[in-house]
């Protein structure tokens, strides 16, 4: 694959105490891609992100951003939004956001100036001068994310950035997220709701217990699972259950099982056969969120398990 | 300068703009601005101070007369007899005897303006028409010794119808700067150096504390190296404390009877050994080598409390140490040259105040040069050891055991 990286995390491993938070982590991230690293709470993406960003050291393992080895070397090409959202209080919206954009390189003027038109375009003209204390938290969130593309970074590093939004600002924190692989910058995001990675990832890692356990696209992740059926008969009786896979549930009227590749021909075959009728049958790949918690409930209690998917593109 | 230096000291200077506003812009700055009207105490200390070095300087005074073997004798009784009328300590500088040069007005005049004597006043010529050369603040020295003429002079003629003491008496302005000008500088540097950091440097205290409290440090954190981020913090509050001396300083020059009138007639004698340009611009040095020096320390130990009690906890400890410092810089201000001045200048936190002694002490500018780098160092690796402290500590960084909630891992 000749396609450039701009994350690169290899073997990445932090140990806090006596706990190992990350435990060899691997991922590659192509530049323009939006990328997002999922996991359950306490799977360790957000110490994964830190690493990357250079706010802590790994204790091993190698990390290259936007081709670099040191993190500290690229910071202003970077735009970062953390899991733990902060802003001074008494800073006007309008400062906050040129704040950030100074401490990244941007001068201040400039970061005013494009502030006011972030804000506008955000639905928050009205706010600009408004300081951050006086904001709600999701407003407040919104201006910190703002303030995290001011400078136009080739980088964006997003951890949970959907939390705490309510539904419209999340759509328009896609939209932005849309924006900015548009403009050409690859966006790496943390999430635990699958709904969001699944619309806007192009690829995707999955950590639990500190390991890597799946890398690929969405299709991938959902491709480690058999189609399912969704079966509702118009006759139903004890007869029909003996014509379907054991691992059938009712659930109401409707059947739901797993269709194996191959097995759908066969499968319909059967029913029609058996006389039961077919009052509404649909058959698709299970979303990424059942993926997700397939891949994740591989993990045993010691935390072992495989890392499924494709291999990491160098 | 490297592309990285430039965008760490870049980082530095925005981390320190946000500050010094933050703090500037806010009506709790007019509070602290004007703090020291309600500090009585400032006023007592620089009081306090300028007796201390009045004293100290009119203990190396000197009075002088030049007179012939023959009548060196009857001086030496009268001024036994006169002195035994002032109660200790109020009595005039010690009498010293020369014997007459070839020109003893040139001998006299070269004592008032000598560079080592602290000669306040001289006698020399008859007794009949003495002729006394005193410098500024020596009158009452001049009057003693017409005094102690004519009482010799009676004790020669004890007759009626005597011969009387005509003395001319001339004020001479000093050229030459004196031992007395330079302990007075001396002690002004320390204490003026040792008040305004005390008062400033804790500034820097809590300005970590905000950030964590805020949950703003890491966003500073991602984009900034630590480092830049205590540095920037200190040159904010830097600023922020030259605002204040500023404007003190401004006051003080427009309203000459601000000050306690100790502390203007000690500041009025102040006689550096580097010069006066000299010394301003090394006490300006000094004043900010001493605040970063402190100021690191307060930041560090700052940046390591969770709550504002532990702030609090911190402040006494390290107003005790400042309080030790002052001690170690008056001692090198009164003792030149002596071992514990050495140790003063040395040792990190006391070397600003005892080099800015050392410049009214000594006109060598060379020392003042290496102690500026050294205490540059010190600066360079507090800063460096802070930050790295508040990675391990609080960052959760480089393999510490610490757990502190403020960036606790987590999904």
């Amino acid at each position: 694959m000749s396609q450039s990286l701009a994350i690169v995390a290899d073997g990445l491993v932090k140990t806090f105490g006596d706990r190992r938070v990350v435990d060899g982590v691997n991922i590659a991230v192509p530049t323009g891609m939006v990328y997002g690293v999922l996991g359950p709470n306490g799977a360790g993406k957000t110490t994964t992100l830190r690493m990357l960003l250079g706010i802590v050291e790994p204790d091993e393992g190698r990390r290259v951003l936007l081709g670099h080895d040191r993190p500290r070397e690229v910071t202003d090409r970077i735009g970062y939004l953390p899991e733990e959202r902060g802003l001074y209080p008494a800073m006007k919206a309008r400062e906050a956001i040129a704040f950030m954009g100074a401490l990244r390189g941007l001068p201040w003027a400039e970061g005013r100036r494009r502030a006011v038109t972030l804000l506008d375009e955000a639905g928050l003209g009205h706010a600009v001068d408004t300081k951050v204390r006086k904001l709600s938290k999701g407003m407040a969130q919104l201006v910190q994310l703002l303030g995290s593309v001011v400078h136009q970074p080739d980088l964006l590093v997003l951890d949970e950035p959907f939390s705490g939004l309510d539904p419209v600002n999340q759509e328009g924190l896609e939209r932005l997220i849309r924006r900015e692989q548009a403009r050409g910058a690859t966006v790496l995001f943390s999430t635990h709701v699958m709904a969001h990675a699944e619309r806007l990832c192009d690829r995707l890692a999955i950590i639990a217990g500190g390991k890597r356990r799946f890398e690929g696209t969405v299709a991938d992740a959902r491709g480690t699972l058999p189609m399912q059926a969704h079966y509702t008969p118009e006759r139903d009786d004890p007869s029909l259950a003996a014509l379907l896979p054991a691992d059938a549930r009712h659930n109401g009227r409707e059947w739901i099982f797993p269709v194996p590749d191959g097995e759908i021909e066969p499968m319909l075959q059967r029913l029609i056969q058996s006389g039961h009728g077919i009052a509404g049958l649909s058959i698709e790949r299970p979303g990424l969120h059942d993926a997700f918690v397939r891949i994740v409930g591989q993990q045993g209690p010691d935390g072992t398990g495989s890392d499924i998917g494709a291999e990491m593109p160098r | 300068m490297t592309a990285n230096f430039r965008r760490s000291l870049r980082q530095a200077l925005t981390v320190a703009r946000r500050d010094f506003v933050a703090t500037v812009f806010t009506p709790t700055f007019l509070i602290f601005l004007l703090s020291p009207l309600l500090t009585i105490a400032f006023g007592a200390a620089g009081g306090l101070g300028a007796s201390t070095v009045a004293q100290g300087a009119s203990a190396r005074e000197r009075l002088v007369v030049i007179a012939p073997g023959a009548t060196a004798p009857g001086f030496l009784v009268a001024d036994k007899r006169l002195r035994a009328a002032f109660d200790h300590g109020d009595g005039p500088a010690p009498l010293r005897l020369e014997t007459p040069a070839a020109d003893p007005a040139a001998q006299a005049r070269s004592f008032i303006e000598g560079r080592n004597g602290d000669v306040d006043a001289v006698l020399y010529g008859s007794l009949t028409q003495p002729r006394i050369l005193y410098s500024r603040g020596g009158k009452s020295d001049a009057d003693y010794l017409a005094l102690l003429a004519d009482d010799v002079l009676r004790a020669q003629h004890l007759m009626p119808g005597a011969p009387v003491s005509s003395p001319t008496k001339t004020r001479i302005q000093r050229t030459q700067i004196t031992v007395a000008g330079h302990g007075t500088a001396a002690m002004f540097a320390v204490i003026a150096i040792f008040i305004l950091t005390l008062f400033l440097a804790g500034l820097t205290l809590g300005t970590m504390a905000e950030e964590r409290s805020n949950k703003v440090i890491e966003v500073l954190a991602a984009a900034v190296p630590l480092e830049s981020v205590f540095f920037g913090k200190l040159i904010g509050m830097f600023g922020v404390a030259l605002l204040f001396v500023g404007f003190w300083g401004t006051i003080a020059s427009q309203v000459a009877g601000i000050l306690p009138s100790g502390a203007a007639a000690a500041i009025a004698t102040i006689a550096p050994a580097v010069g006066k340009p000299m010394f301003a611009v090394l006490f300006l040095l000094y004043f900010i080598m001493s605040y970063l020096l402190i100021g690191t320390i307060y930041l560090t130990l700052g940046a390591q409390a969770s709550t504002q009690r532990e702030l609090q906890l911190i402040a006494l400890p390290m107003t005790i140490v400042q309080m030790a410092m002052v001690g170690l810089g008056t001692a090198a201000a009164g003792a030149p040259g002596s071992t514990i001045a050495r140790v003063a200048e040395l040792f990190p936190f006391s070397s600003p105040m005892a080099m800015a002694a050392h410049a009214a002490n000594s006109p060598d500018l060379w020392p003042h040069a290496l102690a500026l780098v050294w205490q540059g160092l010190w600066v360079a690796l507090l800063i460096a050891f802070g930050a790295r402290w508040f990675r391990r500590g609080v960052l959760q960084s480089g393999g510490g055991q610490r757990r502190r909630r403020a960036l606790a891992p987590g999904g």
